[in-house]
């Protein structure tokens, strides 16, 4: 039973990958509101969350490789997303720009993912019609 | 749309708190309405007297008294949780209204984020 | 406003019951992940609510059966959220 109306959403995700089941939950969500009509207007990593930008996760082969997973699923519908530039840097997770800001040897955030702060989510709050919050497991 | 930040987690231990005052922190600087509630173990936030150089840590004291200068003024505590943790209302920071938590008192809120 | 509480703690986390107590009397529940567990945890009533299938699968809780818990999937969970305009993630 869908409504024929389609809604904006917006996924927060403060969980990260191989620690929590935020970014399976919030991906399985997200491909569900899509087949639904909906659209996914943004995906917010905060938190923990920004781990699942990270360009160098490398899991065992016979695992999911939720960063691919995720980056294939935001390129296919061309959905931005972005990491929490205060939450990733603390986490080592950079894009070029701070990583020369930083002075740093590499950087590594996985594409499409984008650095920006806290004022995208709060636009968010104000532009979706709804948003949710894929959180840490304890 | 006035949003309800909620704190429920110690301070120190972990930075789940201090993600949530920002968004607190974020809201306020859009001029968003927003309302700060510390419940369960998150009350000890409000516990006068942290010190907290040793840990190499700011003090999360500090942060809620410069809440007002950055535009996030309404500070709740949970009854019952200042009760479980012996916190007196003479001990919060000034300004901050007790409140049991019903489900009217969430009700009035267009919004609730419990990170 | 109709809220939908979506929680994804475990039934002995703290926020479990604070969860519990926020809810409205028309709001609706939905448990994922660890919060499944709530289906065979003996000291919680559990009001009416659904429950991820996904997860209870995972918990290997597909057999129990309790009045008032609906288990539903991921579209269903899209349609719940479609239906009330405020979403509260425990």
């Amino acid at each position: 039973m869908t409504q024929t109306q389609s809604l904006s959403y917006t996924l927060v995700i403060s969980g990260a990958p191989y620690t929590s089941q935020a970014p399976q939950s919030a991906l399985a969500f997200a491909k569900a509101l899509v087949t639904a009509g909906h659209q996914l207007e943004r995906v917010f990593l905060y938190g923990d969350g920004v781990f699942l930008a990270s360009g160098l996760v490398s899991p065992p082969s016979d695992e999911v490789n939720w960063t691919q997973a995720w980056t294939e699923f935001l390129l296919e519908t061309s959905t931005p997303a972005v990491a929490c530039i205060a939450s990733a840097l603390r986490r080592g997770i950079l894009d070029n720009a701070e990583q020369i800001r930083y002075e740093k040897a590499a950087s590594n955030i996985a594409e499409p993912f984008e650095m920006a702060g806290l004022g995208d989510w709060v636009e968010a709050t104000i532009t979706s019609s709804r948003i949710l919050y894929f959180l840490p497991t304890d | 749309m006035n949003t309800l930040i909620v704190i429920d987690r110690l301070p120190y231990g972990d930075w789940r708190g201090r993600e949530a005052l920002d968004m607190a922190f974020s809201l306020a600087a859009f001029d968003r309405p927003v309302t700060l509630l510390f419940r369960g173990a998150g009350v000890n936030w409000l516990r006068p007297g942290q010190l907290t150089e040793q840990l190499d840590q700011k003090s999360v004291e500090r942060n809620l008294s410069a809440a007002p200068v950055f535009g996030v003024s309404a500070l709740v505590a949970e009854k019952t949780a200042l009760r479980d943790y012996r916190l007196s209302a003479d001990q919060l920071p000034k300004a901050t209204s007790e409140t049991d938590l019903t489900p009217a008192f969430y009700q009035q809120f267009d919004a609730v984020v419990v990170l | 406003m109709l809220t939908l509480h979506i929680i994804n703690k475990a039934p002995d986390h703290p926020r479990f019951l604070a969860c519990l107590e926020a809810l409205a009397e028309d709001d609706t529940l939905v448990l994922m992940e660890n919060a499944v567990m709530a289906l065979v945890f003996k000291t919680l009533s559990l009001p009416s609510c659904y429950a991820l299938q996904p997860d209870v699968s995972a918990r290997a809780l597909s057999e129990v059966s309790i009045p008032g818990v609906k288990t539903i999937n991921y579209p269903d969970l899209v349609a719940l959220t479609e239906t009330h305009q405020r979403i509260v993630n425990w």
